[in-house]
């Protein structure tokens, strides 16, 4: 009988002591998956440095992909309304590393069992300002998450409890610099851009310390006197709030080097008298050495913006074959509607042509950079001009398929310049949609930029701008996005024909991601306040938080 | 009034950041829009205008009219400002200034008026951060008689001014419609939802009907505004501009 108490003393020891270590055991990510192709893991924002969101799993492929089913969903409710935003929507990718989900919406992270959708924790941040527009996720350096929250702070939490480790605040949030963007791990460097353009913010990008988050180089996206680019500019303090956010993560190519950052709008938003000139470097493609923060070279997609058209959009790296020969590329949908193909060891353009319907540019320069037509401005009495041809949505390249994805608007609103002053300051403007725009996925091909094929969103609504269907393409022939009405759509990727959708509660508003778990193909996306997760074995498991 | 005019003519939307002027919702917005972004309480508009005249002959000299900055620096964007609620740091700092700096005291105004001229600087960080509060300006610019061509060769073949076009504005409604067909047989009525996967219509009789897209469905849309969504992206600024100022000498 004794023997047996303390057996049984013993086995509660053991269980206690296996929960402890359990609970405090931390969730590293082998570093060395950083940059390869996402199979086993999807360790960065988008799941490696190349931006292309290909996959070459292929258990899930045209064959079968009708019968994929939902394994589980997990839906936030432990969080309500939050300042501007009525309901949370998960506008994040997730980062899947040893079987478990990471994401974000603004001011939380969430830890999730990727088999089952059961949490494992949560972190929670109580913001002093900044925007809630939408995060778009973490980073990961061994076993430490990064997080923004929306003003302006750093933090570093442990990927096995969420427990925050330090913060380190970046910019000034009643400036109107805001964070929504997922940092990108790049060997020791932690890359955080910002956003805002209310006020005329000057942007940067810094690479940060992932130890203590010391900061150990800053790149600025507008000249001071003196520097490269301040030609461009009319005055120092034009260029010094000349706007140019870098809030969407870029790219890497490790042979090279180099990170590739597409930089925001310039400021003031519509109104352009006050910097007449192109406004380096924003708009713009950057290439930057990613030790020392040094520009390698630039592309401006949008010389002289004046229609809120950040080009944060991904670069997205191509190797490829052009005439024969093995290229290093970098392709681009622009939001202008332009759409790039770059050689990216020196940024010199191999394509440069819209993608959709526009009239803004008068043909491009010698370097291939669009030539904007000032008659469409912003003007007191109006400019009719195109709206935004696309955003911060995910596109995907395929190179099975040789074929660039992006989720496209086809629309045009009147822009109104509403600030006259010399000096204008903010927005200095608006703009009226003008009917009812249309949506499109459109494949094109990066050899001419030319659309391949495309399929249209059939809609009453005119497409929303700020919340929209990342995209991913597979080696199962497939393409994962969502229309505006709740549907998750796969379609084959060469010819972009449906073969399977699901009715979400919401839009889908992230990036999907896909990754194998215990020998199965897993697919996970995001529709509003909820994640779902798919494969194709039929055992459905709803489950709320808890 | 622009809503009004442009809908004669264009189907329009008007973006939800610039209500019309003067609407109760307008205020609601600019207030939404503050808290989204973050700005803070809103600035004290009374006390603002209190503010505007001493402001312009104590500091528009240096700052310039707006505080955007001439000789002196912008205000706009200084941490000073920024931090300050209400005068609770900048009215005192006028009191004595940065004479080292070349920015003197302005001792002789009172507690109050320094106060007032704070305002006004918080008021012009609204005015240029909040653009739920901006206010399109008079955009009726155009030559109304070039309008007035304009709408007789291009619309008026379609539309009487004093027939179907007489009190548009408040009768404004988009209906498409549909004709649905599949082997079950034909639909036809309002379509009040669309995706690849159904549709979801009214017919003449009121009574609603969802059809799933099968294969062997097909759909036929109708819009009564295909020839205005024609002209978006093709119409000329300018013929905009002139039809707009025609429009707006009509009853």
């Amino acid at each position: 009988m004794r023997g047996r108490r303390r057996y049984l003393r013993f086995l509660r020891r053991m269980a206690c002591l296996g929960a402890l270590l359990a609970s405090a055991q931390a969730n590293e990510l082998d570093m060395t998956l950083l940059g390869k192709p996402a199979t086993t893991a999807w360790p960065t924002f988008n799941g490696d440095y190349s931006g292309e969101r290909f996959s070459s799993l292929q258990q899930i492929n045209t064959e079968n992909v009708a019968s994929l089913q939902l394994q589980w969903s997990y839906r936030i409710t432990d969080v309500g309304a939050q300042r501007g935003a009525p309901v949370p929507v998960i506008k994040a990718t997730p980062l899947l590393v040893n079987g478990t989900l990471y994401f974000t919406i603004p001011d939380n992270v969430y830890a999730v069992d990727a088999r089952t959708g059961a949490k494992l924790w949560s972190y929670s941040w109580t913001d002093q300002g900044g925007h809630l527009v939408g995060n778009r996720g973490l980073g990961m350096y061994k076993s430490w998450l990064y997080f923004l929250g929306p003003d302006d702070w750093v933090i570093c939490v442990d990927s096995g409890t969420g427990k925050e480790r330090w913060r380190k605040q970046i910019a000034d949030a009643r400036l109107q610099y805001f964070t929504t963007t997922a940092p990108l791990v790049v060997k020791d460097h932690v890359l955080v851009g910002v956003g805002g353009d209310a006020m005329d913010i000057r942007g940067f990008l810094v690479a940060l310390n992932p130890d203590n988050g010391d900061i150990q180089w800053k790149w600025w996206t507008t000249p001071d006197a003196g520097e490269p680019g301040i030609e461009t500019w009319p005055s120092v303090s034009a260029a010094l709030h000349g706007g140019g956010g870098t809030w969407l993560p870029g790219t890497y190519d490790p042979e090279l080097n180099l990170v590739y950052w597409g930089t925001g709008n310039t400021n003031p938003v519509f109104a352009g008298q006050g910097r007449k000139g192109a406004d380096l470097y924003t708009a713009s493609i950057v290439a930057l050495n990613v030790d020392s923060g040094k520009l390698a070279w630039h592309f401006q997609v949008s010389p002289h913006d004046t229609h809120d058209w950040d080009n944060t959009e991904t670069p997205v790296l191509i190797d490829a074959d052009v005439g024969g020969k093995p290229r290093k590329l970098l392709a681009q949908a622009a939001r202008n509607g332009w759409f790039v193909v770059l050689d990216r060891t020196n940024g010199k353009a191999l394509v440069s042509t819209p993608y959709v319907r526009l009239n803004w540019a008068k043909g491009v320069d010698e370097q291939g950079q669009p030539i904007p037509d000032p008659a469409k401005e912003p003007k007191v009495s109006g400019s009719m001009t195109n709206t935004s041809a696309t955003n911060w949505m995910s596109p995907s390249y395929s190179p099975a398929a040789g074929l660039f994805y992006v989720n496209a608007v086809e629309g045009f609103a009147i822009y109104y310049l509403l600030d006259t002053e010399a000096r204008p300051s903010g927005y200095g403007g608006t703009l009226t949609s003008l009917g009812t725009s249309r949506r499109f996925l459109k494949a094109l091909d990066i050899t001419t930029g030319k659309v391949r094929w495309q399929h249209e969103y059939p809609s009453l609504n005119g497409a929303p701008s700020t919340v929209g269907p990342g995209l991913l393409s597979t080696a199962g022939n497939l393409v994962f996005s969502g229309d505006d009405q709740g549907n998750l759509i796969a379609y084959s990727a060469d010819r972009g024909k449906i073969l399977w959708h699901f009715r979400a509660n919401a839009a889908q508003s992230n990036g999907p991601i896909t990754f194998m778990l215990d020998g199965r193909q897993w697919v996970v996306l995001a529709a509003g306040d909820t994640l779902y997760a798919y494969t194709l074995a039929p055992m459905a498991v709803n489950r709320a938080d808890q | 009034m622009l809503t009004a005019v442009l809908a004669t003519c264009l189907p329009i939307t008007l973006w939800a950041q610039a209500p019309p002027p003067g609407a109760p919702a307008a205020a609601r917005f600019g207030q939404g829009v503050r808290e989204f972004l973050g700005l803070g309480p809103p600035p004290d508009a009374a006390a603002a205008e209190r503010g505007a005249p001493i402001y312009a002959a104590n500091c528009a000299f240096c700052h310039g009219p707006l505080a955007r900055g001439a000789e002196g620096p912008s205000l706009i964007y200084s941490e000073l400002v920024l931090e300050d609620q209400h005068g609770s740091s900048v009215a005192e700092f006028l009191k004595v200034g940065r004479p080292q700096k070349g920015m003197p005291a302005f001792a002789t105004l009172s507690d109050e008026q320094r106060k007032d001229v704070v305002e006004f600087l918080h008021q012009q960080i609204e005015d240029v951060a909040n653009r739920g509060t901006y206010q399109v300006k008079n955009i009726v610019l155009g030559d109304p008689r070039k309008g007035a061509s304009y709408v007789s060769k291009h619309c008026l073949g379609c539309h009487s001014l004093t027939g179907d076009l007489k009190g548009l504005a408040e009768k404004w409604r988009r209906d498409i419609t549909a004709t649905v067909r599949s082997p079950q047989g034909t639909w036809q009525g309002r379509v009040q939802q669309i995706d690849d996967f159904r549709i979801e219509l009214v017919d003449d009789s009121g009574r609603p009907v969802v059809i799933v897209r099968d294969p062997d469905v097909a759909v036929e849309l109708h819009d009564p505004l295909a020839p205005h969504v024609a002209i978006i992206g093709a119409l000329a600024d300018s013929d905009m501009i002139n039809v707009t100022a025609y429009l707006e000498t009509l009853e």
